[in-house]
């Protein structure tokens, strides 16, 4: 169960980086010191997941979505509101982000893990089925430097969705590996999307969105849109992005023709 | 989890620096023993470098006994080695890592910690069990031996508590790094490592007492090199001084750490 009521969140922007001591007291000495600037990444956003719902999110780039994300998983906490989430939260991260290279296979499913947020002794328990299903059985020893990179993202994938999770949380691409594997992670994830799991993805696949979700929530600019069935709001949401295509065509032809 | 109020210890933190500590162990030594006592033996070098240096000038503070002035080097080197090693590395780990902390929620005081944990590994098993058996040889008393916890222990929690101040500046100070080795020069020279800490002027002397490795490594020289037991109150000084950095060091990143993701 994911409930975000009320929930805003500000970031600093990253464009006036004065982050070292030593511009930090010049910028002092000469009087241009002047506080951080904040953006409103998130606005007002009221959502309710409920256990079990296959969500996507869905919008331009910047509109927030994988901020959203961020904030269900406890990566950023809000600024003002509440979030609350009830379950374990497994982040699919992009594949193989965590791996240490120079560390053996075994190694690397020990610390992927954890930083996932499996505990010790479930991972040490679960060792050889994440191995058996990314087929590295006999890799175990290796450094993942000495993996091909289809490997790596077998490997990572494997771990990542063996996490018993309640909550799923899935940032774009799914399909890893060569066309056997994708068959077999396709199989995967449509087992853990039928098992009652929470899913929550961004996507821009709109064809997905609508033939798996169940809800779909429109951002732009750090609000939610709209939130709805599938096959409303991508319509809507398809139909505002032409209008704006056709717009931005029309000012560009309006500026070219001479008065 | 609602509000998350954060509690005071993470309950993933054990697991998270466990594997953080092993990542960093394994790639210090790629598997290899030699790894750890090249640790051991690089400090032997230096003491050599210092003993043949300064040695006619300082052995006279031992009872002019070059050997017993070259033991004293090397235990001050070994401690504030450890020290400065790993504080400094903690300067740089958590923006390091900050691709890895943008995508899953981690503790971050787990990286810190993992990062003085595996230097302190590698000090305990590379050069202690040499200063354990020169403490056994040159006073044969075994209390000893037990007492020299008391110094280490000190240690641990003085790197503890500095690597968790470095690693927080370092978030909001790219040129913590920087910054941090003239800290650790003044602190190298206000250590007595290669010179008696008889020499200092006795005005000064009152001052060398606010370094907190001063007493830990007086006590840890005493401890292997003489029969005397050292002062009490300079254990209980040496413990109080690391306590004290610790408790500073965790009140401060706890009172940063809403604001660390802004920044890394």
């Amino acid at each position: 169960m994911i409930s975000l009521r009320g929930v805003n969140l500000d970031r600093r922007t990253r464009e006036e980086f004065d982050d070292d001591v030593k511009s930090r007291v010049i910028a002092l000495l000469t009087g241009r010191a002047r506080k951080a600037r904040r953006k409103t990444v998130l606005a007002d956003v009221d959502l309710e997941i409920a256990a079990g719902e296959k969500v996507a999110l869905i919008g331009p780039n910047g509109a927030g979505k994988s901020t959203i994300l961020k904030v269900i998983c406890g990566v950023l906490t809000p600024t003002s509101g509440v979030a609350e989430v009830r379950g374990r939260v497994a982040p699919l991260l992009e594949l193989g982000a965590g791996f240490n290279p120079e560390l053996s296979v075994v190694d690397n499913v020990a610390l992927y893990g954890v930083l996932l947020g499996l505990d010790r002794r479930t991972i040490d328990a679960r060792l050889d089925a994440i191995l058996q299903f990314a087929e590295l059985e006999e890799y175990r020893q290796y450094p993942v430097r000495a993996l091909s990179s289809g490997m790596a993202a077998r490997l990572g994938f494997a771990i990542a969705t063996d996490a018993d999770a309640d909550i799923l949380l899935v940032d774009e691409a799914l399909s890893v590996g060569d066309e056997s594997f994708r068959a077999k992670s396709r199989r995967r994830i449509d087992a853990l999307w039928h098992a009652h799991r929470t899913v929550v993805i961004v996507s821009h696949d709109l064809a997905l969105v609508r033939s798996m979700c169940e809800k779909v929530v429109w951002m732009d600019r750090g609000r939610i849109v709209a939130v709805g069935r599938p096959g409303e709001i991508v319509d809507r949401y398809v139909r505002a992005v032409d209008e704006a295509a056709v717009n931005a065509l029309l000012r560009a032809v309006d500026i070219q023709q001479p008065r | 989890m609602v509000a998350r109020r954060a509690p005071f210890f993470d309950e993933r933190l054990r697991d998270v620096v466990g594997v953080l500590f092993a990542q960093n162990v394994k790639i210090r030594y790629r598997g290899s023993v030699l790894g750890i006592v090249w640790s051991a033996l690089s400090p032997l070098g230096m003491a050599a470098v210092y003993t043949a240096i300064f040695g006619p000038t300082f052995a006279r503070y031992y009872g002019g006994s070059h050997v017993l002035y070259g033991a004293a080097v090397y235990i001050g080197l070994v401690l504030i080695g450890f020290f400065i090693a790993a504080t400094s590395e903690c300067s740089t780990v958590l923006v390091q890592n900050g691709g890895l902390l943008n995508k899953v929620r981690i503790p971050f005081e787990a990286f810190p910690l993992a990062t003085v944990s595996a230097h302190a590994f590698q000090l305990l098993a590379g050069s202690v069990p040499l200063l354990l058996v020169l403490s056994l040889v040159m006073n044969r008393d075994p209390l000893h031996v037990l007492l020299l916890t008391v110094p280490f222990a000190a240690l641990i929690m003085l790197a503890a508590g500095m690597g968790l101040i470095t690693s927080a500046a370092g978030v909001f100070f790219r040129d913590t790094p920087h910054l941090y080795e003239l800290a650790t020069f003044l602190l190298w020279v206000t250590t007595p490592v290669f010179y008696p800490a008889a020499i200092v002027p006795a005005r000064l002397a009152h001052f060398l007492v606010i370094n907190p490795l001063y007493a830990i490594v007086q006590t840890s020289r005493d401890l292997v090199l003489t029969a005397n037991l050292p002062p009490w109150w300079m254990f209980g000084l040496a413990l109080a001084e690391g306590a004290l950095v610790l408790a500073l060091g965790a009140a401060l990143f706890r009172s940063m750490r809403a604001r660390f993701m802004d920044h890394v």
